[in-house]
């Protein structure tokens, strides 16, 4: 994990916007406001279906503007497999997403798991909140393979993680850390670079 | 293309090659600005759809992404392109993702994508162009190309052209000056030849001519023509001198012919005018005007010819020659004896035209000459060659008349001759239809009195019907009762009386139109008396009457003392005369006096044998007649009495004076007073005298008689009358009847003596049962009863089979007397 430099500064994180439902849940239970904020929950919850079906569109977008290398894939017809590592905060959107869409004419899996091992042979890969503890085991276990890893947690990026959401406004963004993607073998297209923005890593975590 | 027409053929061939260039050039350059345009087009199509192509490229990311700031950024990339009004990019819900607009130009962005394409409109070149992301459609692309450029580039184009244009055509126009002129010069040259040999008719002028082209062979061509027209332009003049001499000719016996056909039509309107006129005066007149007016002359005049005096007798002057009449002493009426030269030959039938008379020795050319005459022409007017006149016309100028104007007079004068003996045929002829239409009246006015009498002749039978029974019952109690009263006894000679007086009355309306009927009645009679008479019987009309009105009339009685008895007979002189009185007074409402005369007329002396006659005048002082009036006055129902007036009074006195063989004049003046004169001629010998009176007779008694009928009551009368007279009489209804009674009495031997049959009676008449009578008894005397006895008796008309007829109403004499013959003839058999 190196130090976190951004061109432009971070915006705050909304509390009770960005954390997960089940994360707030629990937060909110252990500290005895249950009833009251049982209210809240429903209108709090239906913003985050709307911010993660945004998040589930673009990680599929991501897809299509990455190019991976041959190694990526064991032969050609191998699923495109996206892979969700920890909670799953999406719910039913990814799935609905990516239903019927094909990525370089291969049809799309969507995989869950707490478990990296079990996700190595994923083509992207969407780290959860929950797993922010364990994001050194991660990458350490992703090695140098071709896996797209996307988050939302701002340590991501210093830890090595290519794609990392973040609030802007009410907008969603993203940084780009291109050059751990180039480090895996990933190319990257000038389109998303552009959109994106590109933040460097000082010392690679390695 | 007119215009050209009128143009010089140097400036002509210059604008036609001018035009031919100008044109060529034009199409060239429009159809290369056409070709440059659309290609022009075609290429900013191409161009704008690969910068389309890119720009969907390098904005797919920024659209999957939603980074609306990124899209801005890569739009505005298009500033570095000047053509690029604006651009946007939609989503793929159609909403405005990012735009761009030039900073220089104010467009309007569409609010929403559209299909597809390029496309050129008015504001430019429009591309929509989607925007794909793997095959997935994100959204759509538009860019807005301004085409100033375009414009520019044609407007660079039209100014090339027009510099070419100009520049070509002075080339084209210097080149054509130089080279026109071998076309144009021969043309030219023959051009003005030809003018000058039209401007001085000189036809010996040629035209150059050099080289062998075609307007060298027409200058070669016209040099021919030219001669060949030289040569007839010479013909021409000398034939046309001689044509010039022929005109003159012609005109001049034009206008003899015109000259000519002047008198014709005067000629023509002299005869309309003539024709339409019917006395000989204003025929002449007529002439002499015409003839004054257009010949003209200075003196006309027509005379009449008087062959047993040998003279001329002057008819008509002209109204201009009036003073000239004067002066020659030839005004109308004048007469002028024949001389021997002039007018004997004339009236022998010949014109006679005298060029010169001042010198002539005879004294009516002498005359004429007198009044400053110097030419004369007398024409006869001839009828059936016969010369009843002579048309004299003089002028002042010696030989001024043509031998035209001369048979023109002769002509007119024949006719003029026509025409007057036309006018007299005319009079007579209007005097022979005057004379046909007072026939026609006078037959007419007889067709009406006859109609009249047929009338009365009806009425008059009905009433002797009628009338039978009192006459026979008035006798009979007057005959039969000498126990009568001497006041009932009165009374009925007073029936008796007025009986005669309705008899004698009928019988005149019956006989009112016959005439010959009256000759057997007329006896010789005295008027004055009859006048005195009929003046006694009116005396209450004119003297009473007019009294109670509050007007008088004086009657005056001038009776000549003596005069010779007239045939007629008294009564109805009596009647018309009292008729004549009425009238008068009814003609004097205001009163007036009345003169009664009688006098003798002595007879008219052309009359031979006549002894003339007595007239008798009744004169009135009354409103008198007009001429209408006067001539309708006899007709039968005319009155001016209106409702009072039966229209017969007057109709009834002619009738009366008709028979009497008498005449009837009246002189009448309107608001004057009438005279009405009777004319009764004095017969040439007195004679007739009064009826011989019957002889005596027996009256026969107890005689067997049939009376035969078809009135009742007449049948009653009859037999009352016979029964009193001691006859035993069987009556017998109707005329089948009638003979059925006789044949039974005749079959039973009881055979009647004498049988009385009416003679109209309804299916079987009186002539029938006599004819019956007598074929079943001979010698059975009939005797007929009728209403139109006294016809049938002064006619000689008798039916056969029958012995005696008696006219109703029968008088017991004359029954007796009838009855006597019939037995006396009877007994001689």
């Amino acid at each position: 994990m190196g130090v976190l430099r951004a061109s432009e500064p971070r915006g705050p994180l909304l509390p009770g916007v960005l954390p997960s439902g089940w994360q707030r849940l629990r937060l909110w239970g252990k500290t005895g406001w249950c009833a009251l904020l049982m209210l809240l929950s429903v209108s709090t919850s239906q913003a985050q279906s709307k911010e993660y079906q945004i998040k589930a569109a673009f990680l599929f977008n991501f897809a299509q503007f990455v190019l991976w290398p041959a190694t990526a894939f064991t032969n050609t017809s191998e699923p495109f497999q996206i892979g969700v590592l920890g909670d799953n905060p999406f719910g039913k959107a990814l799935e609905e997403i990516v239903r019927g869409e094909t990525i370089q004419s291969r049809p799309i899996v969507i995989v869950q798991s707490s478990s990296v091992e079990k996700l190595a042979g994923c083509q992207v890969l969407f780290v959860s909140k929950s797993e922010a503890a364990h994001l050194k085991d991660v990458f350490t276990k992703l090695d140098s393979k071709p896996v797209l890893t996307v988050s939302e947690d701002p340590a991501f990026i210093s830890h090595g993680g290519m794609i990392n959401f973040y609030r802007e406004g009410p907008k969603v963004r993203f940084e780009i850390n291109s050059d751990a993607a180039a480090r895996n073998g990933l190319k990257l297209s000038s389109e998303l670079l552009r959109v994106g923005k590109i933040v460097h890593t000082e010392t690679p975590d390695k | 293309m007119k215009w050209l027409n009128n143009i010089p053929m140097r400036r002509k061939l210059t604008v036609v090659i001018l035009m031919t260039c100008s044109s060529v050039l034009l199409l060239a350059c429009g159809i290369l600005a056409v070709y440059q345009i659309l290609d022009y087009r075609k290429m900013v199509a191409r161009d704008l759809s690969v910068l389309a192509e890119v720009m969907a490229q390098n904005t797919q990311g920024a659209i999957a992404f939603d980074d609306q700031s990124q899209a801005q950024e890569t739009l505005a990339a298009l500033r570095s392109e000047p053509s690029v009004a604006g651009a946007c990019i939609y989503d793929d819900h159609g909403v405005v993702f990012a735009t761009y607009l030039d900073p220089g130009r104010h467009i309007r962005l569409p609010g929403h994508p559209r299909n597809d394409g390029v496309k050129f409109e008015a504001d430019g070149l429009m591309v929509f162009h989607p925007i794909f992301l793997n095959n997935k459609r994100l959204g759509t692309l538009f860019i807005q190309y301004d085409l100033t450029g375009l414009h520019d580039r044609i407007l660079l184009f039209g100014g090339i052209a027009a510099l070419v244009l100009i520049g070509s055509c002075l080339v084209a126009w210097l080149l054509s000056a130089l080279l026109q002129k071998p076309v144009s010069g021969p043309i030219l040259n023959l051009a003005d030849t030809v003018q000058l040999i039209a401007e001085r008719e000189d036809y010996s002028i040629r035209a150059p001519c050099s080289g062998d082209n075609e307007v060298a062979r027409l200058a070669k061509s016209f040099n021919r023509l030219v001669a060949g027209i030289e040569e007839r332009d010479r013909t021409l003049r000398s034939s046309n001198e001689a044509l010039q001499g022929e005109i003159t000719e012609r005109k001049a016996a034009n206008d003899r012919v015109h000259s000519q056909l002047t008198r014709l039509e005067m000629l023509n309107r002299i005869t309309r005018a003539i024709g339409e006129r019917q006395d000989l005066r204003s025929i002449f007149q007529v002439v002499i005007r015409t003839l004054e007016d257009h010949l003209p002359l200075d003196f006309c005049c027509v005379a009449l010819y008087r062959p047993e005096e040998n003279v001329v007798v002057v008819t008509s002057v002209g109204v201009r020659s009036e003073a000239m009449a004067m002066e020659l002493a030839l005004t109308e009426k004048s007469v002028v004896p024949i001389d021997q030269n002039g007018l004997s030959q004339c009236v022998q039938g010949r014109l006679v035209y005298e060029s010169d008379i001042r010198g002539s020795e005879f004294p009516f050319p002498k005359r004429l000459a007198g009044g400053g005459l110097a030419a004369m022409v007398a024409a006869p007017l001839l009828v059936e060659s016969q010369v009843f006149g002579v048309l004299v016309a003089g002028r002042r100028q010696p030989d001024s008349f043509s031998s035209g104007e001369c048979e023109f007079l002769r002509q007119l004068s024949e006719h003029v001759a026509l025409a007057a003996h036309q006018a007299q045929i005319y009079t007579a002829l209007q005097q022979a239809y005057d004379d046909l239409r007072q026939t026609q009246q006078a037959v007419m006015q007889q067709e009406r009195l006859r109609a009249l009498g047929q009338m009365a002749s009806g009425v008059a039978h009905d009433i002797n019907n009628a009338i039978s029974p009192v006459a026979l019952y008035t006798e009979s109690l007057l005959e039969n009762e000498p126990n009568l009263s001497p006041r009932a006894r009165n009374y009925l000679e007073t029936i008796q009386h007025a009986i005669e007086d309705v008899t004698h009355t009928v019988a005149r309306m019956r006989e009112f139109y016959r005439q010959r009927d009256t000759q057997l009645a007329l006896v010789p009679l005295q008027l004055s008396p009859l006048v005195q008479q009929a003046a006694d019987i009116s005396r209450a009309r004119w003297s009473d009457m007019p009294q109670q009105r509050g007007v008088s009339v004086e009657m005056k009685m001038e009776l000549a003392p003596e005069l010779p008895a007239v045939m007629g007979i008294e009564s109805e002189i009596r009647e018309a005369l009292v008729n004549l009185i009425f009238n008068a007074v009814d003609a004097m409402p205001t009163g007036g006096s009345i003169t009664l005369r009688t006098r003798m007329v002595a007879p008219p002396p052309d009359s031979n044998g006549s002894r003339g006659s007595v007239a008798i005048e009744v004169v009135d002082t009354g409103v008198g007649m007009d001429e209408d009036t006067r001539r309708r006055c006899l007709e039968p129902f005319f009155t001016t009495k209106g409702d009072r007036g039966t229209g017969l009074g007057l109709a009834m006195v002619y009738g009366t004076i008709q028979r009497l063989n008498a005449g009837i004049e009246i002189d009448s003046v309107l608001g004057k007073g009438t005279t009405m004169r009777l004319c009764f001629p004095i017969p040439h010998a007195q004679g007739g005298g009064p009826r011989p009176s019957a002889g005596r007779f027996s009256i026969p008694s107890r005689q067997r008689i049939l009376i035969v009928d078809d009135d009742p009551l007449l049948i009653k009368s009859l037999r009352d009358a016979l029964e009193t007279d001691g006859h035993i009489v069987t009556p017998a209804n109707g005329g089948q009847a009638g003979i059925d009674t006789f044949q039974s009495a005749q079959a039973a031997g009881e055979i009647f003596d004498v049988v009385i049959t009416d003679l109209g009676m309804p299916n079987v008449d009186g002539r029938r049962v006599a004819t019956a009578i007598k074929h079943a008894s001979h010698s059975t005397p009939v005797i007929m009863l009728t209403g139109w006895g006294q016809r049938l008796n002064t006619e000689g008309d008798i039916p056969p089979c029958v012995d005696q007829v008696l006219s109703k109403p029968p008088k017991l004499k004359e029954l007796r007397e009838a009855l006597a013959q019939c037995v006396q003839h009877q007994n001689q058999l």
